[in-house]
């Protein structure tokens, strides 16, 4: 079970064919016939209006749920087929939030991301520590390691809780609205860490309601409105006025990123008031 | 994670300390003195059978039933992310109580040397599989924390109502004796049912203990645990029936002592944080120091006669935990 040097080249495609859900006593399904594929070196975001069926969509691709149709692969394999650990190994994912009755440090949250590597009996060895410390600082929260989660920032907590996904060492890494509760800096940060993480041969699956960045930053986005796949595609092809006036239901623009940098004149999308003309 | 040995060979001191203290004093007035000749083997046969029928039973018994408590807290507190929950908040102590005061009332505890403790073992184990059943039918698959905590709550309810109606169908005899071990002593200890117990408790709390890193990410949330890797479901099953086969044993060994489960995990939690891994072993050593010691007091406070175990727990740890909490509160 022990990550080897051959494991962690490891860089397998996590694909979901025709994914549909109804929850228990909903009349609608939460999500309907979706595909999509997470691949190694991608940056896929998937964004919607709330309700839209996002977060279903990754607890389907994570297996914490179970899709009625369809199915999900990591390469060749079916994802209900791994293991516990197995599974772990392979996919690590940022729920949208959490709580506990105990408080924990910093350290012992990240230390929990090795929790697939080691067996009940084994202790961590100094190659978890190294680990632990590099997800602590990619993160920026190598600081705080002492503190209580509850002593941090909203903000210092959601970055403890990426670290802990990247101390997984997975090479599917999915996130559902990281950024929410980030102030402007470490929104971009987050950003450009998930960069870095594709640039690395992850695949990377980020939900989020920020259209702006996910234009700039991801290499194919996914637009879904009532479950549905209501588009997809690079940003420049997708992000259309129609199609996002349409699945929000509110007047808005798209215009050229002004720059500078490398991503001058990604599609940004302008919201309009309603009281203009 | 680096202090976790020290942590727990201080721990260890302090459980020897309140052994010796416990087997040094009682009620024949045999003092640290006899103990120590006893160690260098020069003790005359009275001392020699006083403390090894009489003293050193108790104390292994208080030791071990004290550690099972703390353990099961620890235990239940996890698996129920609730730092309330208590080693009888399932019900457990509830079927205990029956099985035991229904030996006594009948009459078959006066005739049948083993029949209390095996009444009150078969009616915690009753009272657990009642409750599993409960909770797994009623959230199929899954074992729904607050279904789990509802149907502990109400089966134990029942069991109540049940002891009550046994007990006013009792004579003033028997009514005394199922009181008296309800309220939780550890006076009837010999070599054998301490023996029993240690047979059952070394296998469940290693079972624990292998799912030290699991509580830990269980304490997460399930969904966070599943992403780690847990096997959430497995986890929660093991972990409920070892507890409560502990909590069985316990009960049926020393009757209903309460409060050692809720307050030492809770003071080591203060003390150390909420690692598992240092956690669960800290709470059956600390467990064992603290019972140990109420069981001394117990025994000396009206010597010759004896205070039940239980109202010694509660009446000393209740201020101790208020302390350790207005403590932790200016921190």
């Amino acid at each position: 079970m022990r990550g080897t040097a051959a494991s962690r080249d490891w860089r397998p495609v996590l694909e979901g064919r025709d994914l549909s859900f109804i929850h228990p006593r909903a009349d609608e399904p939460a999500v309907c016939r979706v595909s999509l594929s997470v691949s190694p070196g991608r940056l896929l975001a998937v964004v919607g209006p709330n309700g839209a069926g996002k977060t279903t969509l990754l607890k389907l691709l994570s297996g914490s749920l179970t899709p009625q149709d369809g199915g999900v692969t990591l390469d060749d394999r079916a994802l209900s087929d791994l293991g516990d650990r197995e599974r772990a190994l392979a996919i690590a994912v940022v729920p949208q939030s959490e709580s506990s009755p105990f408080p924990v440090t910093v350290r012992e949250m990240v230390g929990m991301g090795r929790y697939a590597h080691l067996g009940p009996w084994e202790r961590s060895g100094d190659r978890d520590r190294a680990v632990v410390d590099d997800a602590m600082a990619r993160c920026a929260v190598a600081e705080f390691a002492e503190r209580h989660l509850g002593e941090l920032s909203g903000g210092e907590r959601q970055r403890a809780r990426i670290a802990r996904a990247l101390a997984q060492e997975a090479p599917v890494l999915l996130l559902d609205e990281p950024t929410a509760g980030l102030d402007l800096r470490y929104r971009m940060e987050l950003f450009h860490l998930l960069r870095e993480l594709r640039a690395a041969g992850l695949g990377v699956l980020v939900i989020t309601h920020d259209l702006n960045l996910a234009a700039r930053f991801a290499d194919r986005l996914l637009l879904l409105d009532r479950g549905r796949a209501r588009a997809r595609g690079t940003p420049d092809g997708m992000l259309s006025r129609e199609s996002l006036e349409a699945v929000y239901d509110w007047p808005l623009r798209v215009v050229p990123h002004p720059g500078p940098g490398s991503d001058t004149g990604a599609p940004q999308t302008v919201p309009l008031r309603r009281d203009d003309p | 994670m680096t202090h976790t040995p020290r942590r727990l060979a201080l721990l260890a001191l302090v459980v020897v300390a309140a052994g010796a203290l416990s087997v040094s004093f009682g009620a024949s007035g045999l003092g640290p003195a006899d103990l120590w000749r006893f160690f260098l083997g020069e003790a005359d046969p009275t001392t020699r059978s006083i403390l090894l029928q009489l003293r050193l039973p108790r104390a292994a018994l208080a030791a071990l039933v004290g550690g099972a408590l703390g353990l099961c807290g620890c235990t239940f507190q996890a698996l129920l992310r609730n730092p309330l929950a208590e080693p009888y908040v399932l019900g457990v102590s509830g079927g205990a109580a029956v099985g035991a005061v229904a030996v006594v009332v009948t009459g078959i505890g006066l005739r049948l040397p083993w029949s209390l403790p095996l009444g009150a073992f078969a009616g915690a184990l009753a009272a657990m599989a009642l409750v599993l059943a409960v909770a797994r039918r009623a959230s199929p698959g899954r074992m729904d924390t607050r279904v789990l905590i509802l149907s502990g709550v109400i089966i134990g309810a029942f069991f109540n109502a049940v002891i009550l109606l046994l007990l006013s169908i009792a004579d003033v005899e028997s009514f005394r004796s199922a009181i008296f071990w309800m309220m939780g002593n550890l006076s009837g200890a010999d070599w054998g049912s301490t023996g029993l117990l240690a047979l059952l408790l070394v296998p469940a709390a290693l079972a624990v203990f292998s799912l030290a890193r699991a509580f830990n990410v269980l304490s997460r949330g399930e969904e966070v645990a599943f992403y780690l890797g847990a096997s959430v479901q497995r986890v929660k099953l093991t972990a409920y029936l070892a507890a409560s086969l502990m909590v069985a044993a316990a009960v049926a060994a020393g009757g209903v002592i309460g409060f050692v489960g809720l307050i030492v995990p809770h003071a080591v939690r203060l003390a150390w944080g909420n690692d598992h891994r240092l956690l669960l072993p800290a709470s059956f050593l600390a467990g064992t120091a603290f019972l140990l010691l109420a069981d001394t007091v117990a025994r000396l406070v009206l010597a010759p006669a004896e205070l039940p175990t239980g109202v010694v727990t509660a009446v000393a740890g209740v201020p101790f935990f208020v302390a350790l909490l207005l403590r932790g509160g200016r921190r």
